[in-house]
């Protein structure tokens, strides 16, 4: 507390009264008391869920309506047990996916920065000449280094990563990844960008199109297959929900 | 998994499914992993105090503890549960994903048993480098979710634990991305909440790979538990004490709308999370504070406090309002001003507070309240004439103590304008006569007899007031009547310099020789 020292004519330097404003740190001993309980929210184990509380979610899931939903991409065929899943996997499985090599990212850039350094020959010609082309792979870090490994070394000392990080792990392709990557390479040399834009954007389009044919149910009217911004999907395409069918097999909830 | 296809030409339409074995076998397979699924993206978070350490003698010895035959079973079947799934990496073929996942879900069911999982076994078996592996980029969800499940409460414990999840951290924050899939990244948040839970350096690790961008992202939707979990994690991360993160997050594009979003319409236990991110945004970045100075939090903080009944909710918003009020002028200049609706409404949430049964709130408030009579002589009268007064002044007699110092700072300041230059703050007897009228003189004259120092010199820095502005010479007598001239003189030989000093002054000034000489 900051101390108003006044020198009077008669030597007095009483500390008068002076009304200040005072402000804590978070960690103050004055906050102690009501940070008691927080405190011990600091960390949460996630546990395993309580018959009750199993109950309760068998008894939820029927406000929902059977929504269940097999993904129809071609080679997928995962089971979503609702459109808002649907919508989920469409968006992790299928949208952020590299063209080339298959290989899956969590988000936009890193995909795109594994396609230029995996697949761009314009991106390891400009390496060769010694340009650093490397990005940092922190988001909002602008570095870029001129080799993988020196990328690398600039997460660990700068970013903290474990040196045994690795971006890009080369996979053992399956003999059938191996079949195809040489027959692409064979017959679709120049043409694979644009064919695999194409793929994707059928897919994208028959969907739609099945959207659009489909009657209205008594829910919200915004699709947004393929963006992550809102929840809205609640058309159920016709084609998908020829697929729903009441399962009776007992490994299936109670409806 | 993607829509590869290896021959470029026009697809038909939208085939269904039914029909063939493996469609159907996968179809059974699909519904066994959709129930599970929908259990793991459905479960609740339950409160697990493993804060307390080991060490602590508090710590309840219940049926909660397990036997320790039980523990060691435990111990054993997740020694067998580690080598089984560092053999379900190399899995290749068919079913490997769900003999690796089933690994993976075996492990996971022996951590989430009890509030005390078997995680120093798990950790002295190996399972980290696996665990990291199962994050690959392109790993099935279902792996990614128990792989971060197992990470979460591998972290949720002691802090050479939580810090074992080192390698995965980069992995962790890169699966919170906008393309992974909902219950993945909020898996990962969670686990990555409890990593930041452990201390500031875990904090600074995480921030300098980049955790704190996708976890706000993940706060900005309007409704879903992933905003929940993200809003502690956050609330973990920002905590400090380096400023630093608080003031970036703030700046992140949609932030401050969403706290403010959640604050006024979330439901309680959503709005007790944002609450407390403001608490630490406003206590640490004083950027953050003057943005939020100048948003409608306070009116939404106000409104929520009169609303709520939740202690759980109550004490951040009370905080989050006492850190804007103190850390910003902004708020007591611009804002509270008098005749406003948003003034009266202030006074009136922390007269609730300040009525509550609640130690942590009367106190709070009460500090609150003084930094707000720390203002204009306007702000001084609102409070005096509030019926906060009154509450105070029971308080000041018969509440503890540290309700006691708070109570004293506002009822003080009440009576001393702000200081105009480097003058001596002038008194305002109004205040000054009704409060001692009120019997406020006894409690501070107990507080010069504490022990402590700081409540010492506040009751001393108050008898100075009464003894220089109560007219007619009145103060002394009250004093003296209260036994205040003793209470001053044990500090003669007190062993502190400075109440020594304001003590001795006071004596000497007004109960010199020539006290009672002419009365």
């Amino acid at each position: 507390m900051v101390m108003d020292v006044e020198e009077t004519g008669t030597g007095l330097k009483f500390p008068y009264w002076n009304p200040l404003r005072r402000r804590f740190a978070p960690d103050a001993p004055f906050f102690a008391a009501g940070s008691i309980e927080r405190e011990l929210l600091a960390k949460q184990v996630a546990l395993d869920l309580t018959e009750e509380e199993k109950q309760q979610i068998r008894e939820g899931v029927e406000d929902w309506g059977s929504s269940e939903v097999f993904c129809q991409i071609v080679g997928c065929g995962a089971y979503l047990k609702s459109l808002e899943d649907f919508e989920d996997h469409y968006n992790a499985r299928h949208m952020a996916s590299c063209s080339v090599c298959s290989r899956v990212y969590p988000t936009s850039r890193l995909l795109s920065i594994h396609v230029s350094e995996a697949h761009d020959s314009f991106f390891q010609a400009k390496v060769a000449r010694g340009y650093a082309m490397y990005e940092c792979l922190v988001e909002g870090c602008d570095a870029k280094l001129k080799s993988y490994k020196s990328r690398h070394q600039h997460l660990v000392d700068k970013h903290k990563f474990p040196p045994s990080f690795e971006f890009f792990k080369k996979a053992k392709p399956s003999k059938r990844q191996r079949q195809k990557v040489l027959r692409k390479q064979a017959l679709h040399k120049t043409e694979n960008a644009s064919t695999e834009m194409q793929v994707e954007q059928e897919n994208i389009d028959n969907l739609v199109s099945a959207v659009s044919r489909l009657s209205t149910s008594d829910s919200p009217s915004s699709i947004s297959f393929g963006r992550r911004h809102t929840r809205g999907l609640a058309f159920v395409p016709r084609a998908i929900q020829k697929e729903r069918r009441p399962d009776p097999s007992p490994e299936q909830m109670k409806r | 998994m993607s829509d590869e296809t290896s021959t470029p030409q026009k697809r038909g339409p939208i085939k269904s499914p039914v029909g063939s074995v493996a469609v159907q076998r996968r179809r059974e397979h699909a519904v066994m992993v959709g129930k599970e699924r929908r259990e793991a993206l459905m479960r609740t978070k339950r409160l697990c105090r493993v804060g307390v350490s080991s060490e602590n003698a508090d710590v309840p010895v219940e049926d909660d503890m397990m036997m320790d035959e039980e523990q060691s079973v435990l111990e054993d079947q997740t020694l067998k549960a580690v080598e089984e799934l560092k053999h379900a990496i190399g899995y290749q073929g068919k079913g490997a994903m769900q003999k690796r996942v089933g690994a993976l879900r075996e492990l996971r069911r022996l951590l989430s048993k009890s509030e005390y999982p078997p995680v120093e076994a798990a950790l002295k078996a190996g399972v980290m480098p696996t665990l990291v592996q199962f994050l690959s980029f392109g790993s099935p969800d279902e792996q990614l979710l128990e792989a971060a499940w197992c990470l979460t409460n591998i972290a949720a414990g002691k802090p050479e634990e939580t810090k074992a999840l080192l390698p995965a951290l980069p992995l962790i924050i890169a699966h919170m991305g906008e393309k992974s899939s909902l219950p993945v990244a909020e898996q990962c948040a969670w686990a990555l909440g409890n990593v930041a839970g452990e201390g500031e350096e875990m904090r600074n690790v995480l921030l300098s790979q980049g955790a704190l961008q996708p976890l706000a992202r993940m706060m900005l939707p309007n409704k879903g538990s992933t905003v929940r979990t993200a809003a502690w994690a956050l609330s973990n991360l920002i905590k400090g004490p380096d400023p630093k993160a608080a003031t970036d997050l703030i700046r992140i594009d949609g932030v401050l709308d969403a706290i403010l979003r959640h604050l006024k319409r979330g439901d309680e236990e959503l709005a007790t999370e944002v609450a407390w991110v403001v608490v630490y945004l406003t206590a640490l970045s004083n950027f953050a504070t003057s943005m939020l100075a100048k948003s409608d939090l306070l009116q939404i903080i106000v409104d929520r406090l009169a609303s709520s009944n939740s202690l759980q909710l109550l004490i951040p918003l009370l905080r989050g309002l006492g850190n804007l009020v103190a850390g910003d002028s902004y708020i007591t200049n611009n804002v509270l001003v008098a005749g406003r609706e948003i003034t009266v409404n202030v006074i009136q949430a922390l007269i609730k507070c300040l009525k509550s049964e609640h130690r942590v709130l009367k106190k709070e408030s009460a500090w609150v309240l003084s930094n707000i009579a720390a203002g204009s002589v306007e702000h001084k009268k609102i409070i005096h004439s509030s019926e906060a007064v009154s509450l105070l002044m029971r308080l000041l007699s018969t509440g503890p103590f540290d309700i006691r110092k708070e109570v004293a700072y506002v009822l003080g300041n009440l009576c001393v304008a702000p200081a105009e230059g480097s003058g001596r703050p002038n008194l305002i007897v109004e205040h000054l006569v009704s409060l001692v009228g009120g019997g406020c003189l006894v409690g501070f004259i107990d507080l010069v007899r504490s022990a402590d120092t700081e409540a010492a010199r506040l009751g001393l820095q108050f008898l100075e007031l009464v003894l220089r502005g109560m007219p007619n010479g009145e103060g002394q007598k009250l004093v003296e009547a209260e036994d205040g001239i003793d209470a001053m003189e044990r500090f003669q030989f007190h062993e502190n310099e400075d109440l020594r000093n304001m003590a001795n002054e006071l004596v000497d000034k007004y109960f010199g020789e020539d006290y009672g000489l002419d009365s």
